[in-house]
């Protein structure tokens, strides 16, 4: 008897809701939350590849973390990955930004042509590390040929194994991939601006730059939010550009925090310091997480 | 007259944009010595496909094969799973579903590169590497389940409840009423984002760079990076392996384009 | 002096007319009103005087100076907008200055003008809100303050009122007309409207298909309709047209073929002549005391408000409304008498549909 009632929970009452929700739920603990929490419990433990099998490893405290910070190379590795942040976001905005202002003009096409940039967006990001490497290839590589032409530069560039380039070369990548995600958010930001603003503003007086500053910026207050967060997110996610490119070097010339910490843990098993370095991104992460979740929310009433 | 310059204006951004791709397809055309040539030649002397040489070289059939069993594997779970979830987030009022709401779109943001040290270390000790693919799936999917429930949440959210309300009147079951009247009106975001999810999955690499150790079993995007390190030389190669394992997406991409865009924007903004 | 003078005026988008050779001229401090069915042109018109659309071939001229290539921002025209196009970040005050603060205007000018169209509107207490808090009838009035405040040439309403209810649009109908006479402003009003384009306006101008069909006092329009469209377009209940054929003598028309009922025409037609007879609803009245000429008709429906009767007769070959004050007594199915004068009975051409 109770077992027809829980099934005609299941399938009636309140219990539908709640079976269909739980499973996700405890994978989602199972496979994110728990290897989160994994994370800061392997920081301040010694684990490396002979303790990798049991649970029982030895609790150290913050050695792992002094150890971590007293490397010669952290504060370049971290000030690589804030310099990594700043540049991707400031020019994937911009760019994208521009472009959806193009965009928004109305002309046959426009819509499809638009939907193209979408395919750097969906190709690999290891494949698109592949493609820029061949690019950035110091003697034949095209863009070489073409700044040379161009006279901004008589020697050919070694963007991959100059450590003074390596990181930009990361950038630049990084930058072409994150441009069609930040051209569609904001062209749906500018969408929803209605048209008759802007008409009020020029009967009154606005010109084009004007408007812009005065209408369009403030009006995209939350959806800029939402883009930076989720620009600096997905910058602080990538991993494959790095491995394709440059893998870190040359001398962690061009490395970052997130693949430093994946190089920690799988090329030389010092896997409590790549501990270390996770749980450390993983709070920067989440703080900006919040940032996008605010702008998510913030509802922008007209 | 204005519109039609706009786009040729429009014409040259896109060009100058999916420059890249154009790159990938030209250089797995060319031949050998067409590589070295300086300035770089735009259009291949003798333009030919090595695809025999490639397969047998680089073993793309396998890897890109198994790609796609990630890609499935991963997607099946996260369908299966996620889209329950979605029709209840969009559907219930309630403050759980709130705060359940903000974790999922927090979970979003972990990097893999990140989340990949401690899997390993649990799946080892559970002993899930014996069957490795299988660990790259579970993790993949906890990865793009958080994407697809805030995906197919916004596409449940515009269905009119009055349907789903009217067909609990009628006489079907809660269960009734979501699997015949709601998920087939569904249908179509659903897929959209399965889509999305699979091609992401497809695209994978620190997971099965980090976890599957046998050659035969690891990914197209592993064997690509390990070609990539050493015969850095053999670009048509390279480019030839890379056109095969992306065009399939490309194909894809192309055809839903439309749909992937209000997917997408409908998502991340709401 | 014309403050307005729109000369063969023409809109096309690609192939498609939107305006016909338009010309039309508004003298300074009048109200103008633009009005007629949708697709009429009557918005387009407004946004070519405004600047906001570009002109296919014609001339604008505001206060004696052409101003096709100018931008709108140099017509010092102000407009306010169906849906009010408030800023939606800006407080109530900061909307109604925004014009001025773009000049770069001395900050106790723009405050004292603020401070005074706020109160001009009864804004006063609301200065510091943001438009998502206010209803629809204050943010019209901020909508038509930021007009004010410019202290423009012209105004130009895009049917401000279609969103209010009725009760506060009959309300805002006194309160602008009350403005206008107070501001002597030169206004240019568009809306689908009639009771607003003759309660409220100097002329009305009645436009149809990019057209303009007749240019005149709302009175004289209501009188003396220039064709079979203007007659029919204003006044409510419509007009009633029933076809007619001049008689052999070419002093009456008859009015309905079964029933061999003859009306005297107020002056001689050539016979045999088709015409649309006009009838005004409110101009037959019941039993006929005091008018010229009666016939019988046949009713089918009654329907009273209270303060009026409408009455609509069986088909006969055409059905006619009639209104009546008051509440009468009528019944469906009787038949009744219905008096006119021949003053009241207009004609118009069966072809050219023109007055005759």
């Amino acid at each position: 008897m109770k077992i027809m009632k829980i099934f005609n929970a299941l399938r009636d009452g309140n219990g539908f809701e709640s079976a269909l929700v739980i499973a996700p739920v405890v994978y989602l603990v199972a496979f994110s939350a728990f290897p989160l929490v994994y994370n800061v419990v392997m920081s301040f433990q010694h684990v490396d590849m002979f303790s990798i099998a049991t649970l029982n490893r030895p609790f150290v405290g913050l050695v792992n973390y002094i150890d971590v910070f007293s490397r010669p190379e952290t504060p370049g590795v971290l000030w690589n990955t804030v310099i990594f942040v700043i540049l991707s976001i400031v020019f994937q905005l911009s760019i994208g930004f521009a472009l959806a202002l193009f965009f928004q003009n109305d002309f046959p096409g426009a819509s499809y042509l638009r939907g193209l940039f979408l395919a750097g967006w969906v190709m690999p990001a290891l494949v698109v590390g592949a493609i820029w490497k061949w690019i950035f290839a110091g003697d034949f590589g095209v863009l070489n040929w073409v700044v040379r032409s161009l006279h901004i530069v008589n020697a050919p560039v070694f963007w991959i194994s100059d450590p003074a380039v390596a990181l930009y070369s990361i950038i630049i990548a990084n930058i072409w991939l994150g441009i069609p995600f930040n051209m569609i958010l904001l062209s749906v930001g500018l969408a929803g601006i209605p048209g008759d603003v802007y008409e009020a503003a020029a009967l009154d007086g606005a010109g084009p730059f004007q408007r812009f500053r005065t209408i369009t910026l403030p009006l995209m207050g939350s959806t800029l939010g939402a883009v930076i967060a989720l620009g600096a997110i997905f910058t602080l996610q990538q991993f494959d550009l790095v491995a394709a490119l440059t893998q870190g070097g040359p001398a962690n010339a061009s490395n970052v925090a997130q693949y430093w910490s994946w190089q920690l843990s799988f090329e030389t098993y010092e896997i409590s310091d790549g501990s270390v370095i996770a749980t450390l991104m993983l709070t920067v992460v989440a703080l900006v997480a919040l940032i996008y979740v605010r702008s998510v929310q913030r509802e922008q009433r007209l | 007259m204005k519109r039609y310059v706009f786009l040729l204006i429009a014409i040259v951004l896109a060009a100058i944009y999916l420059f890249p791709l154009y790159w990938m397809y030209v250089t797995a055309l060319k031949s050998g010595s067409d590589i070295f040539r300086y300035p770089p030649a735009f259009w291949p002397a003798h333009p030919r496909l090595q695809l025999a040489q490639v397969f047998a070289t680089y073993q793309v059939d396998r890897y890109v094969w198994n790609s796609f069993v990630v890609a499935l594997g991963a997607t099946f779970i996260t369908v299966l799973l996620g889209t329950g979830a979605a029709y209840v987030l969009a559907n219930v009022r309630h403050p759980i579903v709130t705060v359940a709401l903000f974790a999922i779109l927090m979970l979003q943001v972990l990097p893999p590169s990140l989340m990949v040290t401690p899997l390993f270390v649990a799946f080892n000790q559970l002993g899930l590497l014996e069957w490795p693919r299988f660990a790259v799936v579970l993790a993949t999917a906890a990865k793009t389940l958080p994407f697809y429930i805030v995906l197919c949440r916004a596409t449940f959210t515009q269905i009119p409840g009055e349907l789903r309300d009217a067909a609990l009147v009628d006489g079907n079951s809660r269960i009734g009423a979501f699997l015949h009247i709601v998920l087939p009106l569904a249908r179509n975001g659903i897929l959209v984002v399965s889509t999305l999810v699979f091609l992401q999955s497809f695209g994978e690499y620190v997971y099965s760079r980090s976890m599957i150790a046998t050659k035969e079993l690891q990914t197209a995007t592993v064997g690509l990076s390990s070609f990539l390190g050493a015969n850095s030389n053999d670009w048509v190669g390279l480019m030839t392996y890379a056109s095969i394992y992306v065009t399939p997406i490309l194909i894809v991409f192309v055809l839903l384009q439309r749909h992937i865009v209000s997917g997408l924007t409908a998502g991340a903004l709401k | 002096m014309y403050q307005i003078e729109i000369d063969h005026l023409c809109k096309s988008y690609g192939a498609v007319k939107i305006l016909k050779d338009i010309s039309l001229n508004v003298e300074k401090g009048s109200f103008v009103t633009l009005i007629g069915p949708s697709g009429c042109g009557k918005s387009t018109l407004l946004r070519l005087v405004a600047g906001l659309e570009k002109i296919t071939s014609g001339t604008v001229k505001i206060a004696g100076e052409v101003v096709n290539d100018r931008p709108p921002r140099e017509r010092h025209v102000a407009m306010v907008f169906q849906s009010y196009a408030l800023y939606p970040h800006m407080t109530v005050s900061k909307n109604l200055t925004y014009a001025l603060r773009l000049r770069g205007r001395p900050k106790q000018e723009i405050d004292e003008r603020a401070a005074a169209t706020g109160q001009l509107l009864g804004l006063s207490d609301l200065l510091d809100r943001m438009p998502r808090d206010l209803s629809g009838g204050q943010r019209q009035r901020v909508a038509m303050g930021r007009a004010i405040v410019r202290d423009p040439q012209v105004f130009l309403f895009d049917e401000p009122l279609s969103n209010l209810d009725a009760a506060l649009r009959v309300r805002m109908r006194s309160e602008l007309r009350k403005l206008h006479q107070r501001l002597g402003a030169t206004s240019l009003y568009v809306t689908h409207d009639q009771i607003e384009a003759m309660t409220m306006a100097d002329t009305v101008v009645v436009l149809r298909d990019g057209v303009v069909e007749q240019v005149g006092a709302p009175l004289d329009l209501y009188h003396r309709p220039a064709n079979r469209f203007v007659a029919g377009f204003i006044g409510s209940p419509a007009m009633n047209f029933v076809e007619g054929i001049v008689t052999e003598d070419g002093r009456g028309v008859v009015l309905s073929q079964a029933r061999k009922q003859r009306l005297e025409l107020p002056r001689p037609l050539q016979s045999g002549r088709k015409v649309w007879i006009g009838l005004r609803p409110e101009h037959m009245q019941l039993g006929g005391a005091g008018k010229k000429q009666k016939f019988d008709v046949q009713v089918d429906t009654v329907e009273s408000t209270g303060s009026m009767t409408f009455i609509e007769t069986k088909a006969d070959p055409t059905s006619l409304i009639i209104a009546q004050s008051g509440t009468a007594q009528v019944a469906g199915g009787t038949t009744i008498t219905v008096g006119i004068n021949s003053e009241d009975i207009y004609l118009f051409d069966i072809k050219t549909e023109l007055a005759v």
